[in-house]
């Protein structure tokens, strides 16, 4: 039964001339972790590598492509947690780095922290050798037309979520029955500057643990963070609320613009893992 | 419904030097809060009286008092949240602000997101007319020569420090006489951690939560660990399943030294007016009102009772 990989590239209204390029990008990227987990790489790995596909795709909303703030800059959050030891790495509005997913793993590699935001983040980022990318090559015309467009005063600060993809993740169980999960953001279209979302808050973008399963989640970040959603769903999991992991996710999205996903960590689990955009 | 407010100073080992004020400081803080009670206020402001008395307050690590980080500045973590709504504000990193909780709340009423950083959470404050401080207005002397002191150390020294120092985090929840919940955080981080660190504290799920359903609770401790375990909501999942708030703040904290070796302490109250203050770490100055009684502690298993006037 094992491994099992599950990526997204987030939830929220897809236009129909994007969707077919949508669907290639997480194809290629479950494809590219399910071979590092074939040759008996890490969950870790897999989910990384997965979300670092996604992060230099610039169709998503992650590293290159990401949404613009309000001042037209890209600040980017991104969370990995190992489910094994519950370590965690994250960094949130980070700016000018291409893959903040390998920059949260070094945070949770190399230092004894959690998460580094902001200047911080870029700080450690230096000391890694990690190198500082233009914000110019991280900035597509879409997300540009984007963030002009919201400019105006008049618009409703939720309806100018449509139109454009959510975070990215990734979840998955390796063949020695880890899990992992991964998550990545450029975060919500013309927020203010400084604006952290759900995606870099454990319990919140994602949870990882051995005993029970990896959750990755999207949509509209600030109520995500109410209900500490992966959190949450894996509280039902552990408990048997409801059977397999489908219907775990079913009561959980009465929000707009919410989808989860995750793998469990026994062949018990079903393999149900269902992407839902609203 | 009568109204409960507990407070905590800070789960550490608290120096005997420290001992008196830390007492001091959270029972004032606790008074505070509960004039607010007694006057009708609701949970959410009752917390953030409370918090921003510890705020004040140079004992304690958070808004003056706080500590310096490698670089020797002052970086910023609040958290404040309501139970009947969920709504929440949080600000990470935020410089030189002398009561960030308050700052957390006005980004949950003042703006669509739940948490702002580092300059971002800044010039928001600017925005709104929140002044900033300059630094040695919240360092005390004492802080500043410690620094000084251990700065030319190396690295794993440094570490050291940074695993065993001081998690002074503040905090409060409430219960007020509608049955709102309310829960705030408050922190200057530990010492000497890295520029940018963001700890439990203004991290929903970890340094705190509030749910009228289930209760609130606000957490202090090791920070990683804390939130590797996501403590505050653990705890209320054990509420939710019927647990008394004692035994579920026990159950998580044996969870959180068993699983990733955090030590910690938390306050909760629940929707019934249960209550609790508890940790495993050497000590943890508390203190709760609750029926005209001021309960209060500093050493485990310590519980003292004063009559209000």
């Amino acid at each position: 039964m094992l491994p099992v990989v599950v990526v997204h590239g987030g939830a929220g209204h897809i236009p129909k001339d994007r969707a077919e390029i949508s669907y290639v990008g997480v194809k290629e990227a479950a494809r590219a972790a399910y071979s590092i987990l074939r040759s008996g790489g890490s969950a870790m790995d897999a989910v990384v590598e997965a979300v670092a596909m996604l992060e230099n795709n610039p169709v998503y909303n992650a590293g290159r492509g990401s949404v613009l703030n309000v001042k037209g800059e890209v600040e980017m959050d991104a969370l990995v947690m190992d489910g094994r030891t519950l370590a965690s790495g994250a960094v949130s509005a980070v700016r000018r780095v291409a893959n903040p997913i390998r920059l949260a793993r070094l945070v949770m590699e190399k230092t004894s922290h959690l998460c580094l935001t902001a200047e911080g983040a870029s700080q450690f980022a230096r000391t890694m050798g990690v190198p500082e990318v233009p914000e110019e090559s991280m900035i597509t015309d879409y997300a540009r037309m984007r963030w002009k467009k919201n400019l105006d005063p008049d618009t409703n600060p939720m309806e100018c979520q449509t139109g454009k993809m959510g975070t990215v993740g990734a979840v998955a169980v390796d063949l020695e029955g880890n899990v992992a999960c991964a998550t990545s953001t450029g975060g919500m279209t013309n927020k203010m500057e400084g604006r952290v979302g759900d995606t870099p808050c454990v319990g919140c973008g994602g949870y990882a643990d051995n005993h029970i399963g990896a959750v990755s989640s999207t949509g509209h970040g600030e109520t995500i963070m109410k209900v500490t959603l992966s959190r949450l769903i894996l509280f039902h999991m552990e408990q048997g609320t409801y059977t397999g992991i489908y219907r775990s996710v079913e009561p959980r999205i009465n929000e707009p613009s919410e989808a989860t996903l995750k793998g469990g960590p026994t062949a018990g689990l079903t393999r149900q893992c269902q992407a839902r955009g609203l | 419904m009568r109204p409960v407010i507990v407070v905590h100073g800070g789960a550490w080992a608290v120096p005997d030097a420290l001992a008196e004020v830390s007492v001091a400081g959270v029972k004032a803080a606790t008074r505070a809060g509960n004039v607010t009670l007694m006057r009708g206020g609701g949970a959410l402001d009752a917390v953030e009286v409370a918090v921003r008395t510890m705020e004040d307050d140079p004992a304690f690590d958070a808004g003056h008092g706080a500590v310096l980080n490698t670089d020797g500045e002052v970086e910023l973590d609040a958290l404040i949240m309501e139970g009947r709504t969920l709504a929440t504000g949080a600000v990470s990193s935020v410089r030189n602000i002398a009561n960030p909780v308050s700052l957390a709340r006005a980004v949950m009423e003042k703006t669509n997101h739940v948490m702002l950083s580092g300059k971002g959470a800044n010039l928001f404050a600017e925005s709104i007319g929140v002044p900033t401080l300059p630094t040695h207005a919240l360092v005390c002397e004492q802080e500043r020569k410690e620094w000084e002191q251990y700065k030319n150390y190396d690295i794993g020294v440094k570490e050291l420090f940074r695993a065993q120092w001081a998690h002074d985090t503040v905090g409060a929840v409430a219960l007020d006489s509608c049955g709102n919940v309310a829960s705030a955080t408050s922190t200057g981080g530990i010492r000497y951690k890295m520029v940018g660190r963001v700890g439990d504290s203004p991290v929903i799920g970890s340094g705190g939560y509030a749910d009228n359903r289930s209760g609130a609770v606000s957490c202090t401790g090791h920070g990683e660990s804390i939130l590797k375990v996501t403590l505050a909501r653990l705890i209320l999942s054990h509420m939710d399943r019927g647990k008394a708030a004692c035994e579920a703040v026990e159950r998580s904290l044996r969870y959180m030294g068993e699983r990733v070796q955090g030590g910690g302490g938390a306050v909760a109250v629940a929707p019934t007016g249960d209550w609790t203050a508890c940790f495993t770490t050497e000590r943890m100055a508390w203190a709760a009102i609750h029926g005209g009684i001021l309960h209060y502690g500093l050493n485990p298993r310590e519980k003292f009772k004063e009559t209000l006037k």
